[in-house]
């Protein structure tokens, strides 16, 4: 974990490795959310499987998730992509119920989410999930820190000791200053900033971010990415975390879906995306990527030929980029190693195909 | 795209000459026939009233009856107590109670006027009475507020409760409020209760949908982030809802109180003491007297309109910052408040200050010796005052209005039916056609046709007016700030007047018995229709007027070629809702003797012919609604609300 405290370039959070052995935190199959006038009757039905904009001529209804399933692991960081439009806020809020999916089944936590009652639905939100919002979502009439301790208030904490927690949160985003202004007093990043630490102080397993940086400009964007980067490495939260900027995609994600017209068209790691794009539409979105600041030796490399165990040595996760240097500096094939053991070897040739995107 | 009523016009002219043709050809000889009346419905009616009170005055009267005799016994205590409080806090006590809590609550500019308006009503002498009125109201607002404040929160939650409420809030206001008397009257019998319930039915509409609009006016994210972190509907609605609807519900405190304030005179028709029984009264024994309570009325509005705009301005939540310290020193502020106002009036009493000021130092007398030398000057058919109104009311009459009673009451009644039907048709869609059609036959079959076109001629003169008018000044404030900044506190206090306060003062203008409530009508609808056309023509997209302006459109082209028409929508809204306020006051003019439906009811309310009254009543429900459906256009479809 402590190499991702070091996050800087793109995919450097996949760095961080995630046991998948056991359950995942949240488990989503088969969700479904169709908005219009009687949408239950839709899911099942061959309707169901009708482009969004026939559906929508046909029964008045938009189909805003389409048999969606995910798996997120404890400690992951699992961003979903798409335009807009695509269903991603629908998506996460279905998660919690803050919007009702009309098919499906999500658990969270151990927790069927689903099939729980108005009670068991607000001690989830109450305690394991938090989302901070694309549009901030502040109470106007109220303080940073009454603002900070609204989940705490909610849940009935005493006064004295919900604001002792919300000013040490507000501490951790370096907001301690502000803890008497009003949100309309604060600029954008900061405003986000306790939607950041309001989500955080009621200390859940999951986030949920819908799209928190869009309304913000890319030089605090980058210092917020920098933040919650941070934030997820000193508490290893596991978070949802959607998006629409590819760049912050990869550079958060350890593993990325990507959406189109409500279905997942293609679930994978970074370099999953975009060394081998599911289709054009993804293709499309990954086609101004670098590709060497994504791919690491682990997707160029092939096996090593006896006698070529001896050139010189790097991690398998190395991007292509940083393994320049040692790859042109160097005679003989360069050796990916994992855990000690060589598992691949990586020649010029195999990096200046990566580069130039062609190797297939 | 085209504005939906072009080409209309066209339409709605060619059966308005059909109507024209068959009203020369046939002229009075289709009136509507009495075969298809129902006679019986008054003497039914008349029964069922008996019947009524022969059940309340029963030992065993039902449940149902309890309950309504309950409520009455209830707000005719409330009332009685409240205003006895506020004579027992004595005069002084009173304003200097009232005072300080506008004083802390609206700032001192709010709190002057408030002291200000306790100094007229004493120089008037009219302190009983101001305070009769106040308690009236203070409780009508109060249940009002009891009853439209969740409803209004429920709508603004729920599309549904939204949707379900809105027909019932249009109706509400569509009736005008001398309809419903009769009805109430009898199941409340006359007396503050009567007085207080048909206030009340007036007034919930505008609390009901300020505060929705409150309520829904909260950004949804908010909502949703305070969802998301597990709270409660009740903490939702507690902790983030209406603290910032708070602006807006105050505002619905306000409009409350001014709705309830212009029903005070009517109520003083049905047993509401006060200030209205001066009015009512006085406009056949003593119209100096009643001019004087209009006045005091005025006051009042005004005093209580500003003092709450101030209070609704000054807590708005979200832009107020509130810390600790603030909140703190407000709290000291708010029991020094109630400190003051137990130590005036323990000191006025204690200094035997009476309950009432007293009379041998108002201006009573004076005011109204000026007020009846006014009247005299006016009345005086030597004036010049005189010269200039008698040949207004004339025109009015003669070239108006009797020949539109004409056309309307004398062209067979089928054509009118059939022709008006048309246009609402045309005008607004099927539904309202066959609204249209239900309720134009309903009229014929409660016997009242002849009234009622007779009360539509007024209506439809007194409209035509008011939206020539309204167009001419609207178009002149939406293109010059200052007439503008000059028209508003005339719409204003035009606004807050009660109806019936136009039409003294025309009924001595216009000695003619139907002018004065059309007169007074186009007084009470043109500023609606300022203010609708000003905004219309204001909002036209500045791109559309930039366009233009880059062909090279003069300052007139540009209005009549593509302000006006862009408008127009804003117009046909300031016609409908004109029409309807206009109906309002043309039927009280019924109290002064301008015929039709409204003096109907007058005389049902005068001579107790239950009846009769409810009949009419009924017949300008069906005019009210007929007149609605036909000038609504084809108005967008409401906004849908998600989830
Ligand atoms: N309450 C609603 N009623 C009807 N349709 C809705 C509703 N909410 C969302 N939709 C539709 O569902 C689709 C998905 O919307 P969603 O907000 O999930 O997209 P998104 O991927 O988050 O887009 P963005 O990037 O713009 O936020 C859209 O076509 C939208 O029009
Ligand atoms: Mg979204």
């Amino acid at each position: 974990m402590s190499e991702a405290a070091t996050v800087a370039g793109p995919a450097s959070s996949s760095a961080h490795t995630i046991d998948r052995s056991g359950e995942p935190l949240i488990r989503a199959s088969g969700v479904w959310k169709i908005f219009g006038p009687r949408a239950d009757r839709i899911v099942g039905t061959p309707d169901a499987d009708l482009p969004r904009a026939e559906l929508r001529a046909k029964t008045g209804c938009v189909a805003a998730v389409r048999d969606v399933s995910i798996e997120v692991w404890p400690g992951e960081v699992f961003v979903v992509m798409g335009l807009s439009g695509s269903g991603k806020s629908t998506l996460v809020r279905t998660l919690i119920r803050l919007i009702e999916p009309t098919a499906g089944q999500i658990t969270i936590a151990g927790r069927d989410v689903t099939a729980a009652g108005r009670g068991e639905l607000r001690d989830l939100r109450r305690h394991d999930v938090s989302m901070v919002f694309q549009h901030f979502g502040l109470l106007a009439h109220r303080r940073v820190i009454d603002n900070v301790a609204f989940g705490l208030e909610v849940q009935g904490m005493p006064k004295a000791e919900r604001l002792a927690r919300a000013r040490e949160m507000l501490r951790l985003v370096g907001l301690e200053d502000v803890e008497n202004a009003f949100p309309d007093q604060l600029s954008g990043g900061m405003q986000q900033r306790v939607g950041v630490a309001r989500a955080f102080v009621v200390n859940p397993k999951v986030m949920l971010y819908d799209e928190p940086f869009s309304a913000l400009d890319p030089l605090i964007r980058r210092d917020m990415q920098d933040e919650i980067c941070r934030l997820q490495v000193e508490t290893g939260k596991t978070m949802v975390f959607i998006t629409h900027d590819l760049p912050e995609a990869l550079r958060l994600g350890d593993r990325i879906a990507i959406m189109r017209d409500g279905a997942i068209v293609q679930l994978g790691t970074p370099e999953d995306l975009v060394g081998s794009p599911a289709d054009d539409y993804v293709a499309n979105f990954v086609r101004d990527i670098p590709r060497s600041h994504v791919l690491t030796l682990r997707w160029i490399m092939r096996p090593a030929a006896p006698g070529e165990e001896d050139g010189p040595h790097l991690p398998v996760g190395t991007t292509v980029r940083d393994a320049v240097p040692a790859i042109a500096a160097s005679e003989r094939p360069v050796c990916a190693v994992e855990d000690g053991r060589v598992v691949g070897v990586v020649d010029r040739t195999a990096v200046l195909r990566a580069i130039a995107g062609e190797e297939d | 795209m085209r504005p939906w009523w072009r080409g209309r016009t066209v339409q709605v002219a060619a059966l308005l000459a059909v109507m024209w043709l068959a009203y020369r050809a046939f002229g009075l000889e289709h009136p509507w026939p009495e075969r298809l009346e129902w006679n019986a419905l008054a003497g039914h009616l008349n029964d069922f009233q008996v019947w009524l009170l022969d059940r309340r005055a029963a030992d065993d009267a039902g449940l149902v009856f309890q309950v309504f005799d309950g409520f009455r016994v209830l707000v005719d205590d409330l009332v009685t107590w409240l205003t006895d409080l506020l004579l027992w806090a004595t005069w002084a006590g009173t304003a200097a109670a009232g005072t300080l809590v506008v004083l802390r609550f609206g700032g001192y500019r709010a709190a002057l006027v408030i002291a200000a308006a306790f100094a007229c009503f004493a120089a008037m002498g009219l302190w009983e009475q101001s305070v009769q009125t106040l308690a009236l109201m203070l409780t009508a607002v109060a249940l009002s507020l009891l009853v439209g404040m969740p409803l209004g929160v429920l709508a603004g939650r729920s599309p549904r409760v939204d949707r379900t409420l809105t027909p019932v809030l249009d109706a509400m206001q569509i009736v005008p409020a001398f309809a419903y008397l009769m009805p109430v009257v009898i199941l409340f019998s006359v007396g503050p209760a009567a007085a207080v319930v048909s206030t009340m039915i007036y007034a919930i509409p505008p609390a009901v949908r300020i505060t929705a609009l409150g309520i829904r006016g909260v950004q949804p994210n908010t909502v949703e982030a305070a969802q998301a972190l597990g709270a409660t509907r009740v903490q939702v609605l507690r902790k983030v809802q209406l603290p910032l609807a708070r602006r807006l519900l105050l505002l619905a405190v306000n409009q409350t109180i001014l709705f309830a304030l212009s029903m005070v005179v009517i109520a003083g028709l049905i047993g509401g003491r006060g200030l209205g029984d001066v009015v009512t009264n006085g406009l056949y024994s003593n119209p100096a007297l009643a001019i004087l309570g209009g006045f005091a009325i005025v006051i009042m509005a005004i005093a209580l309109d500003r003092s709450t705009e101030a209070i609704a301005n000054r807590t708005d939540p979200a832009r107020r910052h509130l810390t600790d310290t603030l909140r703190r020193r407000l709290r000291l502020a708010t029991l020094a408040t109630a400190g003051g106002v137990v130590a005036a009036v323990a000191i006025a009493r204690a200094a035997g200050a009476a309950d009432v000021y007293p009379e041998e130092h108002t201006a009573q007398e004076w005011l109204l010796a000026r007020i009846q030398s006014v009247l005299d000057f006016v009345q005086d058919p030597t004036s010049w005052v005189f010269s200039l109104t008698e040949p207004v009311g004339t025109f009015l009459l003669v070239h108006l209005l009797q020949p539109l009673r004409a056309f309307l009451v004398e062209t067979p009644w089928f054509v009118t039916v059939a022709c008006l039907t048309l246009i609402a048709l045309v005008l607004s869609g099927r539904r309202a056609g066959l609204t249209v059609l239900a309720m134009l036959a309903g009229i014929g079959v409660l016997g009242e046709w002849e009234a009622a076109m007779d009360t539509a001629s007024q209506v439809v003169v007194a409209t035509v007016l008011a939206v020539a008018i309204g167009l001419v000044l609207g178009t002149f404030a939406a293109e010059s700030r200052t007439v503008s900044r000059l028209l508003r506190p005339v719409n204003d206090v035009l606004q807050t007047l009660p109806q019936l306060v136009y039409i003294i003062p025309f009924i001595y203008l216009m000695p003619v018995s139907i002018v004065p409530g059309v007169v007074a009508g186009v007084l009470y609808a043109f500023p609606v229709v300022v203010r609708l056309v000003e905004r219309g023509v204001r909002d036209v997209a500045p791109e559309s007027v930039e366009a233009a302006s880059a062909y090279g459109a003069t300052r007139r082209q540009l209005l009549a070629k593509v302000k006006i028409p862009l408008a127009g929508d804003a117009i046909m809204l300031g016609v409908n809702q004109g029409i309807i306020m206009v109906l309002a006051v043309v039927v009280i003019g019924g109290l002064v003797g301008s015929g039709g439906l409204g003096y109907e009811v007058a005389e049902g309310l005068q001579r107790n012919e239950f009846g009769q009254g409810v009949i009419a009543s009924l017949a300008i429900l069906g005019l009210g609604i007929a007149l609605d459906r036909v000038t609504r256009g084809r108005r967008a479809p409401r906004r849908q609300g998600a989830g």
